[in-house]
Formats: C-alpha cells, sequence, structure tokens
C-alpha cells in the first residue's frame, strides 16, 4: 500500500466564469480505522486564495505550518498579497527542495488573481512538478474516480451556483467509491467579493 | 517487533471535562513485566497525556513534553493551553520522526482551558494531530470506538463518561486476544486534574 | 546569532531531512511513491536556417494522464530552448536552475551564450547526481558558430546530433526522420518533418498524446515558439450536458464570507534597463 494513502482524503479544485471552487473531504483515519470526521485538508491561505494538501496528514500539517510561515514573511517583507502562482512557485520550489526525501503530500492550489481576479488552479505531484490546466485538478486516494466524474460534469463557464452542484457532486460521487475518503465534504466558492464554504451531506460510511 | 498496538488508550471529552483511560500492561514479547503501569502523565494543571508505545520512548517522551510545558510557564508566567501544547508535541514528535532516533508513541493530550473549554487531541506516532471528542489507540480501538461512537453525546456528565469507558473496557476484556486487565482512569476539568478509580474485572 | 528579525539563511542545494523517515517508512511496508513521468515524445533538428525543436503535451502518472496539455519545451535563453522527458519536475527543475545561470552569464559577460555552455550546466549538474535526476534532454539552439542540437542523457553523457530523438517516442520519431530527414532543409519542410515526427509518437506510443508543440530557432532573428502548433486530438463534442441541476446538493451549512476592499493603490512600475538578450 502506497503511504499516500495511509490516512485517506481527496481534494478537488475547478475552474468556473470569474469563479474558482475548492473542495476537500473530512476524513481522517489510520488506514482503515477512521479517527475523525472533521479532518479537512483545504486551508485558506488569502483572501482569495486556498491550497490543498491530501496525502500523508503528519505532512499535511508540517507543509501546511512551514506554508504559513513562508507566506506571512512573504507579506510582511513586501506588504502586498501573494499571487497565487507565486505561492505555488513557492510551494513547487518548497517540495522539490527535497526531491530525493520528499513529504508524502500532492497539492492542489486555488485561487484568484488578488489583482486581476483572474482564476488560478494548479496540482503538483510529491516533488513539485507543477500543472496548471484550464479545467480543474483532483489529488487524493480517489483522483482517479475524480478525473472521471470532473472529465464527464465540467463544462467551460460554469456560474458560481453552478459551479458549486458540479463540484460537490464530483467529490460525493467519486469518494463514494473510495472507502478512506468521505464522511463529509466541504466546499468553498471563491468569487471576487465573496467566499461561499458550504458543508455539503455525504454517506458515513 | 513494537507492541504498540497492543496497548490501549481511551479518551473521551465530555460537557465539562476530558476523562482518559489507559491500560497498566507493561509486556516485552510474549511476556507480561507489570500491570500496574502508569501511562498517564500530567503536564500541568489542567493538562494530562496518555502515551502508549516503547516503553523506553513514553517515559522520556512524556517527561520531555512535561517540563518543556512547566518551563514555558515559568518564563512566560502564563501556562500552554491544551490546543498549543498539543500542537508543540506535535511539532517535538514529527522533528524526531526525522531523526535517526524517532519517538515511537502514540499519545492522546487532554486538557482544560477557560476561553475553550475542555480539548481531547489524537495524535499517532508519525505526529498528525486532530481534535476529536472521542479516540481510542491500539487493538483495544477498533472494539472502543464503535461503543464509543454509538454511546457518545454531547454535554456528557462524569458518571456517564465513565460508564462508557467501563463498556469499552469489558468489549477489551471480552473480546481482544491479549490481556489488559487494568485501565487507570483520569479526568481533567475546571479544578485540575483527578484520578477516578482503576476499571478492572472487579468493577461492576 | 539567528534571530526572528535576522533569520539564517537557508543552506542552499537538496534537504535530506526527510530521508530517514522515508526509509523507516519503507521498511515498515509503506514505499514512497513514484513522481509524475512524462513518457513523451521529443525532437530537434537542424535545419537551413536554425534549429527546430518539437514535443507532445501528455504527462502520465502510471497510465493515469496527469496532465492533456503540458509544455515540454522550456526557455532556457532568447537563442535556445530545451526539451525535457522523464521525471517532470526533473525537467521543470533543472531547465529553470540552468536558464537562470544561463541569464547571469549573459549578464556578465555581455554576450550571446553558446549553446555548448548550456550543454556544459545541464551534464554538469546531471552527472554529479548519478541519474538520480531523471531528465532527459534535447536541448537547441543557435549562437555565433551556428545551429546545435544536443541530446543529453539523465546520467549526464551527450551526443551532439543534427537530428535527435528523445522519450519513449523516440523510436517512432526516430523512424520518421531516419526516412526524411537531409541537410539543408527550408523551414517549411522542417517543421512539417518535426510535426511528423511528433505525431509518429503521439499515435505509436501509448506515454505520448495530444498536441503538437514547436519552436523555431532562426539563426537570422528571434526564436518563434509556436504552442499547439497542430491540436493532433481534439476532443469529441459532447452531445448532451450532465449538468446536475441546481439544489441537487445536499448542504447542511452555508458561510457567506464577504469580500471587503479596504483600498486600492497602483503603483507604476518602472521598467529595469537591461540590454536585451539577442
Amino acid at each position: 500500500m502506497s503511504i499516500l494513502a495511509y490516512n485517506g482524503g481527496a481534494v478537488v479544485a475547478m475552474k468556473g466564469q470569474d469563479c474558482v471552487a475548492i473542495a476537500t473531504d473530512k476524513r481522517y483515519g489510520i488506514q482503515a480505522q477512521t479517527v475523525s470526521a472533521n479532518f479537512p485538508k483545504v486551508f485558506q491561505m488569502g483572501p482569495t486564495l486556498y491550497v490543498g494538501l491530501p496525502g500523508l496528514a503528519t505532512d499535511t500539517q508540517t507543509v501546511f505550518q512551514r506554508l504559513k510561515f513562508r507566506m506571512n514573511l512573504y507579506e510582511l517583507k513586501e506588504n502586498r498579497m501573494m499571487k497565487p502562482k507565486t505561492f505555488s512557485a513557492m510551494l513547487s520550489n518548497l517540495l522539490y527542495e527535497r526531491r530525493f526525501g520528499p513529504y508524502f503530500i500532492e497539492p492542489v492550489i486555488a485561487g484568484l488573481d488578488p489583482y486581476t481576479s483572474e482564476p488560478y488552479v494548479c496540482n503538483m505531484d510529491l516533488i513539485g512538478c507543477p500543472n496548471e490546466p484550464e479545467d480543474f485538478v483532483v489529488s487524493g486516494t480517489c483522483s482517479e474516480q475524480l478525473y472521471g466524474m470532473c472529465e464527464a460534469l465540467w463544462e467551460p463557464n460554469l456560474k458560481p451556483d453552478e459551479l458549486f452542484e458540479t463540484i460537490s457532486q464530483a467529490l460525493v460521487n467519486a469518494a463514494d467509491r473510495d472507502a478512506i475518503s468521505g464522511w463529509g465534504a466541504v466546499v468553498y466558492i471563491v468569487e471576487k467579493d465573496k467566499i461561499t464554504e458550504k458543508h455539503v451531506k455525504t454517506r458515513m460510511d | 517487533m513494537s507492541n504498540i498496538q497492543l496497548q490501549c488508550l481511551l479518551g473521551i471529552q465530555g460537557k465539562d471535562f476530558v476523562m482518559i483511560a489507559a491500560d497498566q500492561t507493561n509486556s516485552h514479547s510474549i511476556m507480561v513485566m507489570k500491570d500496574d503501569e502508569e501511562k498517564i502523565y500530567k503536564i500541568s494543571n489542567k493538562l494530562v497525556m496518555g502515551v502508549a508505545g516503547d516503553s523506553g520512548d513514553t517515559t522520556q517522551f512524556a517527561e520531555y513534553i512535561a517540563k518543556n510545558i512547566q518551563l514555558y510557564k515559568m518564563r512566560n508566567s502564563y501556562e500552554l493551553g491544551p490546543s498549543a501544547a498539543a500542537n508543540f508535541t506535535r511539532r517535538y514528535l514529527a522533528e524526531y520522526l526525522r531523526s535517526s532516533t524517532p519517538y515511537f508513541v502514540n499519545v492522546l493530550m487532554g486538557g482544560y482551558d477557560k476561553e475553550n473549554g475542555p480539548e481531547l487531541y489524537f495524535m499517532d506516532y508519525l505526529a498528525s494531530s486532530v481534535k476529536v471528542p472521542f479516540a481510542a489507540h491500539g487493538f483495544g480501538g477498533f472494539l472502543s470506538l464503535s461503543i464509543m461512537d454509538r454511546q457518545y453525546k454531547k454535554d456528557l456528565t462524569e458518571e456517564e463518561a465513565y460508564d462508557i469507558l467501563k463498556l469499552c473496557v469489558q468489549e477489551v476484556h471480552r473480546r481482544l486476544f491479549v490481556s489488559l486487565p487494568n485501565f487507570q482512569v483520569t479526568i481533567v476539568n475546571n479544578d485540575g486534574v483527578r484520578t477516578l478509580p482503576v476499571i478492572n474485572s472487579k468493577s461492576s | 546569532m539567528a534571530s526572528v528579525l535576522v533569520p539564517e539563511l537557508p543552506i542552499p542545494g537538496f534537504s535530506f531531512e526527510n530521508c530517514q523517515r522515508n526509509a523507516f517508512l519503507e521498511h515498515k511496508g509503506f514505499p514512497a511513491p513514484k513522481a509524475t513521468k512524462t513518457g513523451t515524445t521529443i525532437v530537434g533538428i537542424i535545419y537551413a536556417d536554425g534549429v527546430i525543436l518539437g514535443a507532445d503535451t501528455r504527462a502520465t502518472e502510471n497510465t493515469v494522464v496527469s496532465d492533456k496539455n503540458c509544455e515540454k519545451i522550456h526557455y532556457l535563453a532568447a537563442n535556445m530552448y530545451c526539451c525535457g522527458a522523464g521525471t517532470a519536475a526533473d525537467t521543470e527543475m533543472t531547465t529553470q536552475s540552468v536558464s537562470s545561470q544561463l541569464e547571469l552569464q549573459r549578464l556578465h559577460t555581455g554576450r550571446v551564450v553558446p549553446v555548448e555552455t548550456a550543454s556544459t550546466l545541464l551534464k554538469r549538474m546531471l552527472f554529479r547526481y548519478q541519474g538520480h535526476i531523471g531528465a532527459a534532454l534535447v536541448l537547441g539552439g543557435v549562437d555565433r558558430t551556428g545551429p546545435h542540437i544536443y541530446c543529453i542523457y539523465p546520467h549526464g553523457s551527450v551526443d551532439k546530433l543534427p537530428y535527435a530523438t528523445m522519450g519513449s517516442g523516440s523510436l517512432a520519431a526516430m523512424a520518421v526522420f531516419e526516412s526524411r530527414w537531409k541537410p539543408n532543409m527550408s523551414e517549411e519542410e522542417g517543421k512539417q518533418l518535426v510535426r511528423d515526427a511528433i505525431a509518429a509518437g503521439i499515435f505509436n506510443d501509448l506515454g505520448s498524446g495530444s498536441n503538437v508543440d514547436l519552436c523555431v530557432i532562426r539563426s537570422s532573428g528571434p526564436a518563434q515558439y509556436l504552442r499547439t502548433y497542430e491540436e493532433a486530438n481534439v476532443k469529441g463534442k459532447k452531445q448532451g450536458s450532465y449538468r446536475y441541476a441546481l439544489g441537487t446538493t445536499a448542504v447542511l451549512k452555508t458561510k457567506v464570507i464577504p469580500l471587503e476592499v479596504e483600498s486600492v493603490s497602483v503603483h507604476q512600475v518602472q521598467p529595469m534597463e537591461v540590454e536585451p538578450s539577442c
């Protein structure tokens, strides 16, 4: 079994029309034993910037803390907000620095540029190779199911409420076919003027 | 081979307290050395930690954490709250995990804080920490978690929580292939840390 | 002494802090997962007036296509580009690092950096890491000595060739070159040949797919990056929509966080004066 599937979990992010969405499941387990159903793997890094860190939970926490530290230093030094693209470069370098002893996470980044409000999504492998597509990114133990769901459901120019339905159904149905993901989900819809956080009802088995 | 999974830690957070139970067996390989070992450590006035793992590691780890939290209190004249203490412990565990001498310990940390009330933290030896209403470590956890999941409700009283722990221990006695006769129980609330009677086959 | 205000400078280079732990986890039966590899077709040729590089745009993780339109032709300098195959992160980071070294070299010497320099920097880097950095590269560029194509292997060996292919689709692409490449081809002929070589990889190698990217670097004039030169595989149009009706998803709890713009200030930035690179 891969160490990436030790704790379980899934994250997906999608672009919409002038908005992005990022969704995560809430399970934390140790292999087959579920320990908590309140362990989201998505963190807010800026007003319109989110990062999801599915993988080995200890590294989820360690990398989040390191990122927060680096980001705070950047914002203190530069006195401006970090763009999503800059953030992914920072994370990519943090991960690639450990090329020969990696953190076991496969991150997902979603956000709006703080200056142009351009939607941005990106995912990486565990040593920080960035992938910035035009549609959606997935990561976690049910990434294969998520690829299938997203490939079928996603359409260009979805409005925020349509994007919410699309991303929620993609995550919920993908996680239903994965024993170690699910147990609740959170969806964040990021728009220029507001963020909507929705807790989605899922199967609890 | 480690016996970390053969040991059992249980924890429940109630209305205004946290209760932690730990088995008292110290075993090496296939032999039981002791059945009145203390595995719950008092860290500070309103903070306790249940530690299961390799026998040298547990004491060393618990004492290091306890002394450093005491040191923090002396330096800053205020105490670390439960969440701060859990973060400190996680960080230390994570740092040592990357050294040549990692600590092989599972931890439950329970504490009481004026602002946030009672808090229970679950931490495994890989240093992932999560706040939970109830938790269990070890093979005993496979049997106990379902009981706690069924019996748990918000605003549990001390008596109710103690009864749930008793049910869990009874199940461990009935179904677990390892002998864990005695479970010590410790409670933390606004008044501090208190020891409750040991749960064993004699407790009704 | 280090403090919060004056932090210690981080040690440059790779960090091995997780290695012991990861070896321990591997010992417990949790092997480290594999990074994204690009099963790839990348090629480069010399033609009458420079070089043409080509690449497909598929990235894979085992058999899953992880990126359908990735960029495998990396910028090194204005007069040279580099195609990458192998571990995706390695090709990305190695070319980024060499690109910045080349720019520093250009600013230091005030001259167009020769392609040979890039080839040397790349092979030194790869040889130093003894093949553990899994980057297989096709480097192409022009300088005062003419057009050059280099093939650089993960262990640090280098071939200097008039036409080269790399990656899992290299056999299919090489077959095209062997039958049709000749010296002093015109630009149109060259582009067609490179397109056909990449297409051979896309259609005959499972690790390669999606589109054709080209990059033409002329001895006379600037490089031309032709991103998505040809969309070799157009996705079929969806006949129906699988869109879920609004309200399908059961929501337990909603929280709306309004974002208020506190102040807007626009800073005009004067472009820094740097001599152009070519």
